[in-house]
């Protein structure tokens, strides 16, 4: 034993210099790099596992939403047509019922009309057979160079209201 | 004038404080205290949750080195725990072997001893020195069985060593097989091998490191002496590669040192002869 400490000198000064050394090492170095480091590497971790699991909720949750709009919008859509459907219906309904009415107010109006021509006709042929009369009992009056009776002017007027 | 060139088998006293000598190896280990505690340091004033630069470099080592460390422990939570023992072991034994690399041929003193003149370096790698490796040795043996300690109990540790357990199971064992008669007195003297084992452990780490890099240097130096600046080239990147070898060697070596020493002993045979009990008991049965 004592030739191998005298061949490698080995030192009780020396050995506890260098366990101390290794002391420093090991106690720096978890102090101020393993430690600190570690702890930011769990946090990162455990910040990303929180950030997957958030992005898979969001995704369920994007995935619920586009059912429930895909839902609505079918929905919207089939009560849509049906709304269509019956206001077609009704504007065909009343469409036609409009129709209906200007027809019979288009007849109306041309009866009238018709009606009011007669008259304004009759009106003027009458009229016309006043004038005429007057007219032919001027001729006549004219004629002879003197005023006819009033009983010619009478029968004037029946023979110009046969025309 | 007669000019020695050969490497001694221990570190060359350059400095004395008193009755305190420092000797070439122990400036290269300060040198490698110095350079982990400054980038400790800067490391520290670095950190941020986005990893940049050192810190980067930093965390890459941190994850490899525990996943290394995973293979053998066989548990994250168990690596976590040897993790900060191993990683600085591994770091200030590569500085050591590195410092002593270095090729600063000219830093050094010429001093007179018996046989003429011959030139101390003042940088000698840390681990050729076998005062440094019996240090690191003992501290990781010590740590290895204070962690066994810790993980499974004092009784179950000393139990390792001194198997009273075993003794004291044969009165209650010996009417079911008699076979106990033997085999517990040989656990009980398997047990106090376990202690010189303990000793061969530190003797084998400390020597192992201590004659690879020792080997390393004395290689370099012959090459030096024969061809000197071109021939030890190659060499150099051969030890470099040799020394962090070396460093991970100690260092997973003592990572499996830290496993045994946190398992129970005889875990394992104790469930086989479980198992082989139950077995023989319903075959009797039967």
């Amino acid at each position: 034993m004592d030739s191998i400490i005298s061949t490698f000198h080995i030192d009780v000064k020396t050995l506890i210099t260098q366990a101390v050394n290794f002391s420093i090492v090991l106690v720096v170095l978890y102090m101020f790099a393993l430690k600190p480091i570690q702890k930011i590497m769990r946090e990162r971790t455990a910040k990303i596992e929180k950030g997957i699991e958030d992005a898979k909720k969001n995704e369920e949750m994007l995935r619920k939403s586009k059912e429930d709009y895909d839902q609505s919008m079918a929905k919207a859509k089939a009560e849509a047509n049906d709304l269509l459907k019956d206001m077609k219906k009704e504007v065909s309904e009343k469409r036609s019922a409009m129709l209906e009415d200007a027809k019979t107010e288009v007849a109306a109006a041309i009866a009238a009309g018709k009606q009011s021509l007669e008259s304004e006709k009759q009106k003027m042929l009458s009229d016309a057979k006043k004038e005429l009369a007057a007219l032919a009992i001027q001729v006549t009056e004219k004629v002879l160079g003197e005023k006819v009776d009033a009983s010619y002017q009478e029968k004037a007027a029946k023979e110009v209201s046969k025309i | 004038m007669n000019f020695i060139q050969e490497i001694s088998l221990f570190a060359e006293p350059v400095a004395h404080i008193g009755k305190y000598v420092i000797t070439n190896s122990m400036l290269s280990s300060w040198l490698a205290v110095i350079i982990i505690v400054a980038l400790s340091l800067v490391l520290r004033s670095k950190i941020n949750e986005i990893p940049r630069g050192i810190q980067n470099l930093f965390e890459m080592i941190v994850e490899s080195s525990l996943s290394l460390i995973d293979q053998v422990t066989g548990s994250r939570k168990l690596s976590e725990k040897v993790f900060p023992i191993a990683l600085p072991l591994f770091l200030f034994i590569l500085l050591n072997n590195w410092i002593g690399l270095l090729p600063l041929g000219w830093m050094g003193q010429v001093e007179h001893v018996k046989e003429g003149f011959a030139f101390i370096p003042y940088l000698r790698g840390g681990s050729a020195d076998v005062n440094t490796t019996i240090a690191l040795a003992v501290m990781s043996v010590v740590a290895a069985n204070l962690f066994g300690v810790l993980s499974i109990g004092i009784w179950k540790v000393f139990n390792k060593y001194v198997n009273i357990k075993v003794l004291s199971t044969i009165p209650s064992k010996i009417k079911k097989d008699l076979t106990v008669i033997i085999v517990a007195p040989i656990t009980f003297f398997v047990g106090l091998i376990e202690i010189i084992g303990e000793i061969a452990k530190m003797v084998s780490l400390a020597f192992r490191l201590f004659g690879n890099i020792f080997a390393g240097e004395v290689l370099l130096a012959s090459m030096a002496a024969l061809i000197p600046y071109l021939v030890p080239v190659p060499f150099v990147f051969l030890e470099l590669l040799m020394t962090s070898i070396q460093a991970l060697i100690f260092a997973m070596l003592v990572v499996v040192y830290f496993t045994i020493s946190s398992s129970e002993h005889g875990e394992e045979t104790e469930e086989i002869r479980e198992e082989q009990e139950e077995i023989r008991e319903e075959l009797s049965s039967a």
